[in-house]
């Protein structure tokens, strides 16, 4: 027999939700005879959900990062913060670790999710056989680090519902961290949608 | 016990030994997790729920932060943050921020006590299959410890024109997140079923 034994060529399905071996039936709608989940042998219309989910993301990625995400409003001025000028508040304030947290969180983890679900979802369309072992780390690392971009979200609700003190300021969640919020559950439910499995179904060439 | 496994992140299928008491054994190919550790007993994820549950109610009853400036003071807890979203009108970021913080851990926890408790006693508890596809449903959504360093943030830009008093909510908090963490390893899915198949025996 030649090429890796697979559960596809020995007609094995594995159920995602309780991981149970399960023999492959002929009928189209078969569950997992444990826990009743739906089995499929691959995640049904992984590529073409997952790119659309993506595009979602992407093209909400910019008003998160353009519009202010939220709105200091005082006596005196009224002061709009996107992401970047937050970051940037918090490094003149002194605590630049909290600066960087929120920085990598906010900006670089997105964009790096966005860009490595692209490589992935081309390379599994195209079934290169080229760098498998790493593209497979890089999307359990995409699974890993997903759901930390909300932690610019959660700062700046917990801010609205405290700075609401009438004679001194109050703070105005803007439409940026609405933009946020989408493009962390759009980028998670891209990564739930893809089946890391496309990966490796080509035949390698070595 | 099924004679062969096969790898949920490529496919190859290896020959099934016993799992690991710590850790996991991993794919001979994409190096994913294959097998993950089967040494917690059934107690220990019942405690340990139990206990994030005590906690999940201490930190919405007491509040996490009280922010003091020019003599008026004001304190949230928790639901705190879902709230003040939704006061300002941003109902799906106020339902997105109430899912994450209040809803997951709470359905994460009580679907838990629902399978495990009856188990204990040998019995199955009705629809255990159903509560078992929810808890997976919602576990990837429970994100208490961003939340924790996401108050931190918050906390670190106001201190600079107020005066912060952290509550006894912020400790229930940083416990409870560590609480799920460590019911989330000791109760993967496979070791759930485990312990139903163990009690079926």
């Amino acid at each position: 027999m030649s090429g890796p034994v697979t559960g596809r060529s020995l007609g094995l399905l594995l159920c995602l939700q309780c991981r149970a071996t399960v023999r492959a039936a002929n009928t189209p709608h078969s569950r997992c005879p444990r826990c009743r989940a739906p089995l499929h042998e691959r995640k049904p219309y992984s590529l073409l959900l997952t790119t659309l989910l993506l595009i979602g993301a992407a093209v909400l990625y910019v008003p998160a990062n353009v519009l202010p995400v939220m709105d200091t409003r005082t006596f005196v001025d009224d002061e709009y913060d996107t992401i970047m000028s937050g970051v940037l508040v918090l490094l003149q304030s002194g605590s630049w670790p909290i600066a960087v947290l929120v920085f990598v969180a906010s900006i670089v983890v997105p964009l790096l999710k966005i860009l490595a679900l692209g490589v992935l979802l081309y390379t599994a369309w195209r079934g290169s056989p080229l760098g498998r072992l790493q593209r497979s780390g890089l999307f359990r690392m995409v699974e890993f680090i997903g759901r930390w971009s909300m932690l610019d979200v959660y700062a700046i609700s917990l801010l609205a519902t405290l700075v609401q003190v009438q004679s001194f300021a109050s703070i105005i969640v803007g439409w940026g961290a609405w933009a946020f919020g989408a493009v962390v559950v759009l980028t998670m439910l891209a990564a739930r949608t893809f089946d890391e499995r496309l990966l490796w179904d080509s035949p390698s060439h070595d | 016990m099924s004679p062969l496994v096969v790898c949920p992140a490529c496919d190859l299928v290896h020959r099934n030994t016993a799992a690991p008491a710590r850790g996991a054994t991993l794919c001979a190919r994409c190096r994913a997790p294959l097998q993950r550790a089967s040494g917690a007993h059934i107690d220990t994820a019942i405690a340990l729920a139990a206990c994030a549950l005590v906690l999940l109610l201490l930190s919405n009853a007491y509040p996490l932060v009280e922010m003091q400036v020019n003599g008026n003071s004001r304190d949230t807890t928790l639901i705190g943050a879902a709230l003040g979203l939704y006061a300002q009108s941003y109902y799906s970021l106020a339902a997105l921020v109430f899912l994450t913080t209040v809803v997951a851990p709470l359905l994460q926890i009580a679907a838990l006590l629902y399978v495990l408790i009856p188990l204990r006693r040998g019995r199955r508890a009705a629809g255990q299959e159903a509560v078992f596809r929810l808890l997976m449903k919602v576990r990837p959504w429970s994100f208490m410890e961003v939340f924790m360093l996401g108050a931190l943030a918050a906390l670190v830009r106001l201190s600079n024109f107020a005066h912060i008093v952290t509550g006894v909510s912020l400790w229930a908090c940083v416990l409870l997140m560590l609480c799920l963490s460590e019911l989330t390893t000791v109760s993967s899915p496979e070791q759930i079923w485990r312990w139903i198949e163990r009690s079926r025996a």
